[in-house]
């Protein structure tokens, strides 16, 4: 059942033709314009020189994959269940006999998988396209890479999941989104590459589980990270995360009987 | 001087080919949308006195809304005249708002996160109403339309009803010459049904406002308006006075006879023209006759031999019937 | 009452009801200040990642921290300003679809100011007051002889930047007239463009270039003012006087939108729709 509600979600993205060809406008041209930007910092670096760990062509690729990857991992708001919550519906979704955690992802997995193909893979091509990317560097990495990406998608899934919990209680969302942006932009390495960041910072980030959502891909893709380090603390974090929304839902399906919705 | 003039009014639209996308939207800008077209109002003419009170209805999709806007400016016509208050509306939006009130039943013109009196005192600014004229005015609505109880609550907690009053006060602030309903009792209670057709009377009566209503709700059609203009599929059908168009076309009033047993069989080949039995339910028969022709002691007279009679009523005909019949096309139009 | 209303007194109505609708909002104080601190908050993240760019790395393009800060400054308060005071453009799509839009044309005040009003939030003050401590920023680290001519420029530079996001924001109302499909991608123009401008323009290739001085001039209202101020000369070996081209540009920008903005009430009047 839970994969029917998957592949729905991911038929319903295909529906969505002019939005798509307006988002892969929109992320190629902010994708040109970060590169060049990042470009812009090494001007004055000799070729191959890198900064933390990243020469200006692993910048270029962390970029693009950057893009690539804003559709289907989501890094900003989103608040399909807060809806739900306001609409009412959500009380119909707690009395089916389903898993409600796993109804939710089931549904974000098919959508995320839908809008690699429609926006990941194009974001990604006018990226080589037009700038010279770094490839993995072997049909290990590539594999390693499409695994990463579920894992991204799942955890960050359950960080909107557990935010849109916290709306519930809260019923206005607008405060906690700002603060969304800020963990899911800043801390998942999506706004800068982590290792740019002051020590304290990147110390910081790099024990967070929010990293997996892009920077652990990126490095798996560079080569920055072993496959099976880089795997293993994205299953970590995968779990935990998956735990803590659990427990979280199990607060607030208490707290929706105790109310009667 | 009529103080609404409609002459040959016709509004087309065209039928939207769906063009997607920004780019389809650049292609539309360029070229135009081009499918075909579809006459939402046709050749409509109509006058209105000052003081009048009119009520312009129709079914679903037969015109009213397109009327309603093009008579306040925010459609321009495809072709035909109209002047409101000296103005054609089209031409002169802007000024012809000021003279104008209007109210959308199912929406506001309030801000929904502010007071309601706060939305006044905005609308007291965009409308240019003097202080002391808008005090008056607040006055007058407060104690007709007994705003005083939520003067001060956010207008999102508002009920319908409450709204709705809220929005005929706003309407009315700048002292329009005419006001414009859409559907105002859409969706309240009888009680602020009736509150409100009271202040309309009220209004129209005192300051000699002239209001064209149009409504799905036939009671507010009987109680406020003497004039109607009937409209369908874009046309005029009827534009005369509601007694007139009932007395004339209302068709027949309705004798409802209980008997005490089930009635003769016969009953129901009972009458030659003058009347017809209209339906046998047991010991309830329904018969129809024309009040010119035969009078009802007559019928029941006749009706009596038949069995015995424990109770009856007579039903007048009702606008729905007489409307309803008129869309069958059982009623000449124009007349 | 029959004269026709002239653009003082809209101007001055417009004026009235943000203060009534200031007012309004300021009696939820807390969420008030919540707002302004999460707007603040949010684009925190921008300035966050200026500095962490120049914690590695000693030049951008050429660029020092504090040059790199004064275009940031200047393209944040022209932004967030500009998109302030149209705030209700965000609500004309959403009015078309309902049928609300009919409101917006009953009324007697022009079409643009009655939409641009029909919304008021000060929650993008969050992101002005951010610009204005990085400019403040960026100016104990660069040297700028003043001079009048560069205090003239200032005012220019900053009601040249505003307006021309106002017209921007303008611009995916526009759209939504004939179409609730695709407007985001202007998306990449507003935000877009005042990320751009955030940099100096030439680091970037010839089509953004392109784009972003001649069809969307946001390159006018930040680089060639700052180069003036900073009395550098333009990597992009343009003369002096293009510092001039920014109003001048914004003024022809300004234009076609209003026009694209009467054409678009045009269509809703003949098809309300």
């Amino acid at each position: 059942m839970y994969l029917e509600l998957a592949k729905r979600s991911f038929q319903q993205q295909f529906a969505y033709r002019a939005a798509t060809l307006a988002g892969l406008f929109t992320n190629s041209v902010f994708g040109v314009m970060l590169s060049s930007v990042y470009l812009a910092l090494y001007w004055d670096k000799a070729d191959g020189v890198s900064v933390a760990g990243f020469t200006a062509q692993q910048t270029v690729t962390y970029t693009w994959l950057g893009q690539a990857l804003i559709m289907p991992v989501v890094f900003w708001g989103w608040w399909l269940i807060v809806d739900t919550i306001r609409t009412g519906t959500v009380v119909m979704d707690l009395l089916k006999p389903m898993d409600f955690f796993r109804f939710w992802l089931s549904r974000d997995l098919g959508r995320a998988a839908a809008q690699v193909i429609t926006r990941g893979v194009p974001t990604l091509l006018i990226g080589a396209l037009l700038f010279d990317l770094v490839w993995p560097e072997s049909w290990q990495r590539w594999a390693a890479f499409l695994i990463s990406v579920p894992f991204a998608v799942t955890v960050s899934f359950c960080l909107r999941f557990m935010m849109n919990l916290w709306g519930f209680w809260l019923l206005d969302h607008r405060g906690i989104s700002s603060i969304m942006l800020v963990v899911s932009g800043v801390f998942s390495g999506h706004l800068l590459p982590i290792a740019w960041y002051p020590a304290p910072i990147r110390d910081l980030l790099n024990v967070l589980p929010f990293r997996s959502m892009l920077m652990t891909p990126v490095e798996i893709w560079l080569g920055q990270i072993s496959i099976v380090h880089g795997l293993s603390l994205q299953l970590f974090w995968t779990t935990v995360m998956i735990g803590a929304s659990y427990a979280l839902l199990q607060v607030a399906e208490r707290k929706v009987v105790v109310q009667g919705g | 001087m009529p103080i609404i003039d409609v002459h040959r009014l016709e509004k087309t639209f065209p039928i939207k080919k769906h063009r997607t996308g920004a780019m389809g939207s650049i292609a539309s800008l360029i070229r135009g949308d081009n499918g075909g077209e579809f006459t939402a109002v046709n050749n409509v003419s109509f006058k209105i006195e000052r003081g009048e009170m009119v009520g312009y209805i129709g079914p679903n999709g037969a015109g009213k809304s397109t009327t309603i806007k093009m008579l306040t400016g925010i459609l321009v016509p495809t072709s035909g005249e109209a002047t409101i208050a000296g103005l054609v509306p089209w031409e002169k939006r802007k000024q012809l708002a000021q003279k104008i009130g209007v109210v959308f039943g199912q929406r506001t013109q309030l801000w929904w996160d502010l007071a309601l009196i706060e939305s006044l005192e905005l609308l007291r600014h965009l409308y240019r109403v003097p202080e002391e004229r808008f005090r008056e005015n607040l006055a007058t609505a407060t104690d007709l339309l007994g705003l005083g109880e939520f003067l001060h609550t956010p207008v999102r907690q508002l009920s319908l009803g409450q709204r709705m009053r809220g929005d005929l006060a706003a309407a009315l602030l700048h002292d329009p010459e005419i006001l414009y309903l859409d559907e105002p009792t859409i969706g309240l209670d009888i009680v602020a049904k009736e509150a409100i057709r009271e202040f309309l009377i009220t209004l129209n009566r005192d300051r000699q406002t002239t209001v064209l209503l149009t409504t799905h709700d036939l009671d507010d059609i009987e109680r406020l308006c003497p004039r109607i203009i009937v409209i369908d599929h874009g046309e005029v059908m009827y534009d005369g006075q509601l007694a007139s168009l009932k007395s004339r076309w209302g068709g027949r009033r309705q004798l409802i006879i209980d008997y005490a047993g089930d009635p003769d069989a016969a009953i129901a080949s009972m009458g030659n023209g003058d009347m017809a039995v209209t339906e046998v339910d047991g010991p309830r028969v329904t018969i129809a006759f024309d009040r010119d022709e035969i009078s009802a002691p007559d019928v029941l007279t006749r009706a009596s031999a038949f069995g015995e009679i424990r109770d009856m009523s007579i039903q007048e005909p009702e606008i729905e019937d007489v409307i309803r019949r008129m869309y069958d096309g059982s009623i000449p139009a124009g007349m | 009452m029959d004269k026709p209303i002239t653009l003082r007194e809209e101007l001055g109505i417009a004026w009235k009801i943000a203060g009534i609708r200031l007012r309004g909002q300021m009696a939820y104080r807390t969420s008030f200040w919540l707002q302004i601190f999460g707007n603040f908050f949010t684009n925190f993240a921008e300035v966050l990642a200026l500095f962490a760019m120049f914690y590695q790395f000693d030049t951008l393009g050429g660029w020092t921290l504090g040059e790199v800060a004064l275009l940031h400054g200047i393209s944040m308060i022209a932004f967030s300003l500009g998109d302030l005071l149209t705030v209700g453009m965000d609500s004309v799509a959403p009015q078309i679809r309902s049928g609300d839009f009919d409101r917006v044309l009953t009324r007697p005040l022009g079409s643009w100011m009655n939409a641009a009003t029909s919304e008021f939030s000060l929650r993008h003050l969050g992101q002005a007051l951010q610009g204005v401590l990085v400019l403040g920023f960026a100016l104990t680290q660069v040297e700028i002889a003043w001079s009048i001519d560069k205090a003239l420029l200032v005012p220019v530079m900053f009601i040249s930047g505003i307006a021309l996001f106002m017209a921007l924001f303008t611009i995916e109302a526009i759209f939504s007239f004939w179409t609730v499909n695709g407007v985001e991608a202007i998306n990449a123009f507003t935000y877009g463009g005042s990320d751009l401008a955030q940099f100096p323009m030439h680091i970037f290739g010839r089509s953004l270039r392109f784009i972003f001085f001649w069809i969307v001039p946001v390159g006018f209202i930040t680089y060639y003012p700052a180069l003036y101020l900073l009395e550098k000369p333009d990597p992009l070996g343009m003369p002096d006087w293009f510092v001039l081209l920014g109003p001048v540009i914004t003024t022809i920008f300004c234009a076609v939108v209003s026009w694209g903005w009467n054409q678009g009430i045009r269509h809703y009047r003949s098809t309300g729709s």
